[in-house]
């Protein structure tokens, strides 16, 4: 089995340790990646998005097409790209004019859309294409004894009728927390387990509200839950609730610290991954949490 | 702040009249779908964070013809693009399509964040509209090579990014200098 990986800024530039964390693991699991060379950002929403969508279809089209010309699917760790890539391939599907339009704006180079690969977020993927057996039976580590609470992340979920590894029910998720399960960890529930983190364009707009937004998160989490760690489906969740708690500590909007560890990351660590490379850029203290997975207190 | 809504007055008889159409011609065109329910308005993130104009209010400012008012607030960039919006709306309206065709209209008149331009510009320039400078040695840190795989690694894939935005809107609303590779090229020649 092959998949092309398609990284997203965020990823390769702030947290390159997840990166490492989707290198260690699919391969592991048996799945090898292609690096579709040469892609670019997805792109974000707050650039061709609000711009012109024939152009933004194009630039997605165009990350699209690296993967279909191999034959492959892509997979990604990141909400936003999965969105925004996952967004043209739908619109695509069902707008033959635009499809037209975007295959002109990319003839020049060579290319053509046809519309054969299919979007994936990583944890959807490995759900679908691996299952949760045969990741039970690849792990080194467990999480026995963990207690986490999680975050899969808007573009995960919605809209749903776009993505090809959707949630049965998109406003009650599942996916996250089975896969959590298959990793030996206890899932434990809060209210607001699909609140928005408030990254994105509300943080680039107004840092205040989305960090009042991710507060009551945080401490529907801390009240209701008491987790030792958020595990995320995606990459900017995982960035806005990590960097987040140091200010908001620091502003006395929050008096605790829960670690925070993409869904990848914390299925790295269970199959035996050097933590330092998959884990060693998190701002909050994983420390205990990777102690409590490998028991081998060398953290 | 938070309720900065109720400071919004809309004068009915200055509506502008085109302004439905401009819309769909954008993008939204399940706009007149809208029966105003308010279903999308409940689970929107940038209504319970307390942004004036969110999904629902845009939509009913749109039927107004507020083209103006809309102009002046910014709240549409605060949208988090997370479809909860059109998950959930019985009429299929897909609001946050609503809320992208609005900010390609602000953006024809120049009313963008400058966060979104340094992004498109970045993207033009290098391929990544997000990119930290000191992006390598992070990488470094966790045993990746400097560059990733991507556009950064590629003259020609760069080139073919900006021969794609060349093509676009992007290029007559002249945000930021378009003179890519495809140009310098030329003045080689
Ligand atoms: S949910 Fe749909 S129909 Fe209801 S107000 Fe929102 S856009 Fe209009
Ligand atoms: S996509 Fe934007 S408008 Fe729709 S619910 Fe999310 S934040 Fe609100």
């Amino acid at each position: 089995m092959k998949v092309g990986f398609f990284i997203g800024c965020n990823t390769a530039f702030n947290r390159p340790d997840l990166e490492q964390a989707v290198r260690f693991s699919f391969p592991l699991l048996g799945v090898e990646l292609d690096d579709l060379e040469g892609q670019s950002c997805c792109p974000s929403w707050g650039t061709m998005p609000s711009v012109d969508l024939a152009g933004w279809s194009a630039v997605s089209a165009r990350n699209l097409c690296l993967a279909e010309e191999k034959d492959l699917d892509i997979v990604t760790v990141c909400g936003s790209c999965y969105g925004s890539l996952g967004e043209v391939r739908h619109k695509l599907q069902n707008d033959p004019s635009l499809k037209e339009k975007v295959n002109a704006i990319l003839k020049g180079s060579g290319r053509n859309y046809r519309g054969t690969a299919d979007v994936y977020q990583s944890v959807g993927y490995l759900c679908q294409n691996i299952g949760l057996d045969k990741i039970k039976q690849s792990l080194k580590y467990s999480l026995a004894g963990l207690k986490v609470a999680l975050q899969p992340g808007c573009h995960s979920l919605w809209p749903s009728e776009i993505y090809p590894d959707r949630e049965e029910d998109s406003f009650h998720p599942h996916m996250l927390g089975d896969m959590c399960r298959a990793l030996g960890a206890e899932v434990v529930d809060y209210s607001r387990l699909t609140d928005c983190c408030g990254m994105g364009g509300m943080r680039s707009a107004d840092m205040g509200k989305s960090f009042d937004l991710l507060t009551v998160k945080l401490n529907s989490i801390k009240e209701e839950a008491d987790p030792d760690l958020i595990v995320t489906g995606c990459s900017s969740c995982l960035i806005q609730m990590d960097t987040a708690q140091l200010p908001l500590n620091k502003d006395k909007k929050i008096n605790f610290t829960i670690p925070v560890l993409h869904y990848m990351q914390l299925l790295a660590l269970c199959l035996g991954a050097e933590p330092q490379k998959v884990a060693g850029l998190a701002k909050n203290d994983v420390g205990a949490v990777i102690n409590k997975i490998r028991g081998d207190g060398n953290v | 702040m938070i309720n900065g809504s109720a400071e919004i007055v809309y004068d009915l008889s200055a509506g502008d009249p085109g302004f439905i159409a401009e819309i769909k011609e954008m993008g939204g065109e399940e706009l007149l779908e809208c029966i105003q329910c308010g279903k999308c308005a409940s689970v929107c993130p940038m209504a319970l964070a307390g942004f004036p104009i969110f999904n629902k209010k845009l939509i009913q400012a749109i039927f107004f013809g507020a083209r103006d008012i809309l102009l002046d607030d910014s709240s549409i960039w605060a949208c988090q693009s997370c479809n909860r919006c059109t998950e959930i709306c019985p009429r299929d309206v897909r609001p946050f399509e609503i809320i992208l065709a609005m900010r390609r209209v602000a953006v024809r008149e120049l009313a963008i964040p400058t966060l979104s331009i340094e992004g498109l510009k970045s993207l033009y320039d290098v391929g990544h509209a997000v990119y930290l400078r000191d992006a390598g040695q992070t990488r470094l840190k966790v045993g990746l090579p400097e560059t990733p795989p991507t556009v950064l690694a590629s003259p020609e894939a760069l080139k073919e990014i900006q021969a794609i935005l060349d093509q676009t809107d992007l290029r007559e609303i002249g945000l930021f200098p378009m003179q890519g590779n495809g140009m310098a090229d030329a003045s080689e020649v």
